[in-house]
């Protein structure tokens, strides 16, 4: 279905190339995952099947790239539409209406379809993808999970034999991307269909797919085959394959479910004489306290007396599924959003009684979109500007920048940063004013391995330092690494709160993929079993 | 994706080319709306226009005008403007009229020109004044002030981009001035274009009225004062109030706009390299 | 086909139906100055927008025009009154000191004498423009942007387009904007500076323009721009038919200006004009072949809809052409007439009321209309 002829490809103002010398078949009818770090040529690989580049982005190809029998030299994009459907990061950006109907049709108008085959298109892609009830809905008003479905309905109405998508579940929480995978699952299954995906979160996808593409970057050979054999050579692998690994369990298993049989026999040996992890204690001294807090948007609670207690040298992760408050209680604990009733004190005064200037001493809060608090346009120049801020030494926010990202040059555009580059620019701008708190919403959102293992080692030395932290996160993998604590929120309203090993085993929403596999043993991450077996034997 | 290293300046290819046909019906077009507004003035003595038609050639030039702004913006995109170029458009023109629309009424119309001016000044001569006519007209709609001047605010405001476009090519703090002087003068010009179209309504009594068939001298002078009484006071800090946003706001914008043209590579013309080892058929 | 003919099941009305509805209405204000004409037309103008109204953003653009008549027939009076001499009657009503002004603002005074038969020619004067304003605020309050925007003829594509893509995004930029004037805060700044404005500017823009290049790529994903090249034939007929009408518009319009020439230089030539330019653009259209999702019918509701307007204006053009008088006010004081023809067609205009179908009850819109966060939680 899709050939790449020793593919090479070189963009017009870079030096070396972005893919180099790809020799690849895939089958009619496979579920492809790309693999890779940032910036190893996922998204070029991806966007060379459609033809985006060369025709879009400019630069050279050399080779060869057929689909379903088209060459990629002579047929541009828009030639391709209906044999491959391209779905982007983020989903919003691709809409051109505002409307899920219109914006399913947008496609086939381009095509110049007949009235009749357009509707019927249109009601059939309704069904399959379970979008029946939104078909009138704003695309503005949808969540995230039913936006994503919406992009794949608006290229699926153009009958596309392949679908190629760039990090589909990246951004959203473990129900919507749930839901957008079985709905993938059932178009392989149903239709036919050849799906490539590329994707960070490998806990996600690598169970579903049907072969693996492994790019390592930086001029290494590029090489596929199933996913257990690219498991084994790949430096990106899921917890549950990781454990795999180190236990020497064969097949390696790839879901919980495998990981689970194949486990009996060590989480014996550990509950017989494994010492549990480490309790979690409040060493700390109460940072903020949170007292019967009420918040609401015009007449609608979105917290209904929530009490918290924040402590120095704690990682405190807020949980919950969207719209439980989590993003409420943090723009709360910096005054963001005016309190309803209750009281909110960080180290004894009010957020929203204070300067903007004296309270970003006190507290930091990292926003879901870091780039909205980046407004300078070289990295040196948001740096200078941090420091002129919080009256700190000059180049101090810049010393921190380059311990949490090394290698950044100083005229780079903040906006041209890697996701866990802006982050991290981000961070160190926030930490640049020396908040004794610091609150993260979401803060793995797109994130690659590598760049969440960094941000696991930052928020480690910060709590370590006796910085309180608080998460809002779905990333149950980031939960068991770094946190103390964890408070569950439902509906405003706190249900959960406790040392995350007692709160995240026996849940079934938020735990990791080791507890799933160990339950109902205490241990969260591999780290946590290596520790443990160490003990045991 | 991310490419560190910097492009030498250079001129961007114009987005919407000003071929020959399309800039003679922009010509054509231009003068008829020139004779739109300013129709007051071209009348001469005793002709049709002012004795049977006098209350409606406005209304005549208004309905002649969507028509006109329909060919031009036909004719300057008919070189078929591709997704990217488009896609600008239209998120500019989102930028342009949601600054309308946070304004209060016509006082929103100052960032609005930001966009048009800059993007303009950035894009060329065709993408400005497509650009103008464009924002207008979506922040029209989002407002809902759709209405018999909107014809009129699409051509002033698409001349304003066009001129933007045409402005020497000057870089530096030399730019930021000239178009920071540009956006005084196309926001005074605007404005006393905009009131020239409202001019035959506005019968604030015969001294500062149009009246048909007089001479060109006598109407002209009604004017001066209908506009010194009544709009320059309005017009002139528009125009001061756009300098200043350029002032302030310019030199970013047009480094963010030039980024954008490098990321989104206009220019980008794909090669292909056979495979290695195989002769290409 | 019966379906759409029907007057009673809800679905949105063509926005070329309301925009020729509110036309004919606004030809037949242009027609009068008789107050009670004028306002008999707000009336029924404000009438059917409240009979027919949606929830759309615009839909409140009625008032707003209407409180826009009402400050444009102030400033007329207040103007009038106060800068114009010869204007002024004999029935003073009250007498303002008087600022002696440069002698080439010759004729014109300020303060002085208000008579009352100023401020009544003022109103009137005004109440005309005021009306016409008011039907076209209704035609935007009524007619559905996006669905306008759907019925742009095919040589306008790309601009249309862009014009979609802006409607979409524009509320979107907005919602931004307040999110990151919020951040401000978090870098210790004080949102109200003006060096806040840069600071909500430039993030907002540099999003913006990185959302039209992801934009631009899923556009040409979808095959944006896939149908192209014109024959050279129809090129050839619609350079021909543009250049045409133009050249004829030209000299139509020198031939209004110029009385001095025959009829056949003035009206007619601008017309055949027109004609050949609106035949240029859609033969030009014709090069993008795309096809048009449920595209809004016009049926039997937008024929009664559109005629009704039209036949306001007939009455007037009518009643204009027999008994010109009585659509006047004879001197400003005096009572004006009551004309029943144009009356009775102005009343005609009330019956989108009753045959445009009734607004679709559209789902989730109630949900959209509340803040994001409540809706998230619900």
């Amino acid at each position: 279905m899709i050939r790449f002829e020793r593919v090479s490809v070189t963009y017009a103002s870079a030096g070396k190339p972005a893919l180099s010398d790809v020799t690849l078949d895939i089958d009619e009818g496979e579920l492809v995952l790309v693999v890779g770090r940032t910036g190893s040529g996922k998204s070029t690989l991806l966007r060379t099947i459609n033809g985006l580049v060369p025709h879009f982005s400019g630069g050279t190809l050399q080779g060869r790239v057929v689909v379903d029998g088209r060459d990629t030299r002579l047929f541009r994009p828009r030639d391709l539409a209906d044999a491959v459907g391209f779905v982007g990061q983020d989903p919003l950006a691709g809409f051109v209406t505002d409307r899920v109907e219109d914006e399913l049709a947008y496609g086939m108008e381009s095509l110049s379809l007949p009235p009749q085959v357009m509707r019927k298109r249109v009601e059939e892609t309704l069904d399959v993808l379970g979008l029946a009830d939104l078909r009138q809905r704003a695309l503005a008003d949808l969540s995230g999970g039913q936006r994503q479905r919406v992009a794949i309905g608006s290229v699926l109405t153009m009958h596309p034999r392949v679908l190629v998508l760039d990090e589909p579940t990246s951004a959203l929480d473990p129900q919507a991307s749930e839901e957008v995978l079985a709905t993938l699952q059932r178009l392989v299954h149903d239709l036919g269909l050849t799906v490539v995906i590329a994707e960070h979160r490998l806990e996600r996808v690598v169970q579903y797919a049907d072969r693996v593409v492994y790019l390592p970057g930086a001029g290494g050979r590029v090489v596929s085959g199933t996913p257990r054999d690219m498991m084994r050579v790949s430096e990106l692998t899921p917890p549950v394959v990781e454990l795999g690994l180190w236990a020497g369990w064969a097949p390696l298993p790839l879901s919980v479910r495998e990981a689970r049989r194949a486990a009996g026999g060590l989480r014996a040996r550990l509950t017989e004489n494994g010492s549990p992890r480490k309790p979690a204690s409040d060493v700390g001294t109460a940072c903020t306290r949170v007292e019967e807090l009420v918040v609401s948007y015009s007449g609608v609670p979105a917290l209904r007396g929530v009490d918290l207690v924040t402590r120095h040298g704690q990682v405190t992760a807020l949980m919950g599924r969207n719209g439980a408050g989590k993003s409420s209680l943090l723009a709360a604990m910096v005054g963001l959003v005016p309190v309803s009733s209750g009281r909110v004190e960080v180290e004894g005064i009010a957020p929203n009684s204070v300067r903007p200037a004296e309270l970003m001493r006190r507290v930091g809060l990292v926003p879901q979109e870091p780039a909205d608090l980046l407004y300078a346009d070289t990295v040196s120049g948001e740096c200078e500007q941090a420091d002129r801020d919080a009256g700190a030494a000059s180049g101090s926010c810049r010393h921190l920048f380059s311990a949490l990202a090394p290698g950044v040059p100083d005229e780079v555009h903040p906006r041209d940063l890697s996701e866990g580059q802006r982050l991290s620019l981000v961070l160190a701008v926030v930490m640049n004013s020396g908040p004794a708190q610091l609150l993260l919403d979401e803060p793995t959102r797109g994130l690659d391995y590598t760049a969440k293992r960094r941000l696991v080692t930052a928020i480690r030395a910060l709590a370590s330092t006796g910085h309180a932290i608080v998460l809002a996160t779905h990333d149950v993998e980031l939960v068991a690494e770094v946190a103390d604590r964890v408070v569950v929120l439902a509906d405003g309203e706190v249900v959960a709160d406790g040392p995350t090993a007692e709160v995240v085993v026996a849940s079934p929403a938020f735990a990791p993929q080791v507890a799933k596999v160990l339950a109902p043993g205490p241990w969260l991450t591999v780290a946590d079993v290596v520790t443990a077996a160490g003990a045991a034997s | 994706m991310t490419t560190l290293r910097e492009t030498p300046p250079q001129r961007l290819r114009p987005l919407v080319p000003v071929r020959a046909r399309a800039a003679l019906t922009l010509a054509a077009c231009s003068l008829m709306g020139l004779v739109a507004f300013g129709w007051p003035f071209f009348v001469t003595p005793g002709p049709a226009l002012d004795t049977s038609h006098a209350a409606d050639a406005p209304w005549l030039f208004a309905l002649l005008l969507p028509l006109l702004a329909a060919v031009v913006v036909a004719e300057l995109t008919s070189g078929g403007m591709d997704a990217k170029a488009v896609a600008l458009l239209g998120v500019l023109a989102a930028v342009g009229a949601a600054l309308r629309a946070l304004g209060p009424g016509t006082a929103g119309i100052e960032p609005t020109f930001l966009v048009i001016v800059l993007g303009g000044r950035v894009f060329g001569r065709g993408f400005g004044f497509v650009l103008g006519a464009v924002t207008i007209f979506a922040g029209a709609l989002v407002t809902g002030g759709v209405g018999p001047w909107l014809p009129f605010q699409m051509f002033a405001a698409g001349w304003v981009g066009f001129f933007a476009g045409a402005l020497p090519q000057v870089r530096g703090r030399t730019e930021v001035w000239t178009v920071a002087v540009y956006g005084l003068v196309a926001g005074v010009a605007y404005g006393a274009l905009m009131n020239l179209w409202f001019w035959p309504f506005a019968a604030y009594g015969p001294e500062v009225s149009y009246a048909p068939g007089d001479s060109l001298a006598a109407n002209a002078h009604r004017y001066g004062v209908f506009y010194l009484t009544t709009s320059l006071g309005y017009d002139v800090p528009r125009g001061v109030f756009t300098m200043l946003l350029v002032l302030l706001l310019g030199p970013a914008v047009l480094a963010a706009l030039r980024r954008a043209a490098r990321r989104a590579a206009f220019d980008a013309t794909p090669t292909f390299v056979p495979p290695p080892e195989q002769p290409w058929r | 086909m019966r379906a759409a003919a029907s007057l009673t099941l809800p679905r949105a009305l063509h926005p070329g139906a309301w925009w020729l509805w509110a036309l004919g209405l606004a030809a037949a204000a242009s027609r009068t100055t008789n107050p009670v004409l004028l306002v008999l037309i707000i009336a029924v103008t404000g009438f059917v927008v409240t009979a027919r109204r949606t929830d759309d953003p615009w839909a409140g653009a009625f008032s707003a025009f209407l409180k826009l008549s009402l400050v444009l027939i102030a400033i007329r009076v207040v103007l009038q009154a106060l800068l114009s001499r010869s204007s002024q009657g004999v029935t003073v009503l009250f007498t303002l000191p008087e600022v002696p002004l440069p002698s080439w603002l010759a004729g014109v005074k300020l303060g002085g004498a208000v008579t009352a038969e100023a401020v009544l020619t003022a109103t009137y004067a005004g109440l005309q423009l005021a009306t016409i304003l008011c039907c076209v605020g209704a035609a935007n309050a009524l007619a559905s942007a996006r669905r306008l925007l759907a019925t742009v003829p095919g040589a306008l594509y790309e601009a249309g387009v862009a014009c979609v893509v802006a409607l979409s995004f524009a509320p979107q930029l907005v919602t931004d904007a307040r999110r990151i004037r919020q951040a401000h805060r978090l870098r210790g700044h004080s949102p109200r500076r003006l060096a806040g404005l840069r600071r909500t500017a430039m993030p907002v823009l540099e999003g913006a323009l990185d959302r039209s290049i992801e934009l631009a790529a899923a556009m040409d994903a979808r095959g944006y721009g896939r149908t192209g090249n014109a024959s050279p034939s129809s090129r050839r007929i619609t350079t021909a038919l543009v250049a045409g009408g133009l050249l004829s518009m030209c000299v139509g319009g020198y031939g209004l200006l110029d009385g001095s020439g025959a009829q056949l230089r003035g009206l007619p030539t601008l017309l055949l004009g027109t004609v050949l330019a609106g035949g240029g653009l859609a033969v030009g259209g014709r090069r993008t072949q795309r096809t048009r999702y449920r595209p809004d019918p016009w049926a039997l509701p937008e024929w009664l809809v559109a005629g009704s307007g039209l036949s306001a204006a007939v009455a007037l053009f009518a009643t204009a052409a027999t008994t010109p008088a009585v659509l006047t006010v004879p001197s400003p004081l005096a009572l004006p007439a009551v004309p029943v023809a144009a009356v009775l067609g102005i009343l005609v205009g009330l019956l989108p009321a009753v045959v445009a179908p009734p607004v679709p009850h559209r789902v989730g819109a109630v949900a959209s209309r509340q803040p994001r966060t409540a809706q998230v939680s619900a």
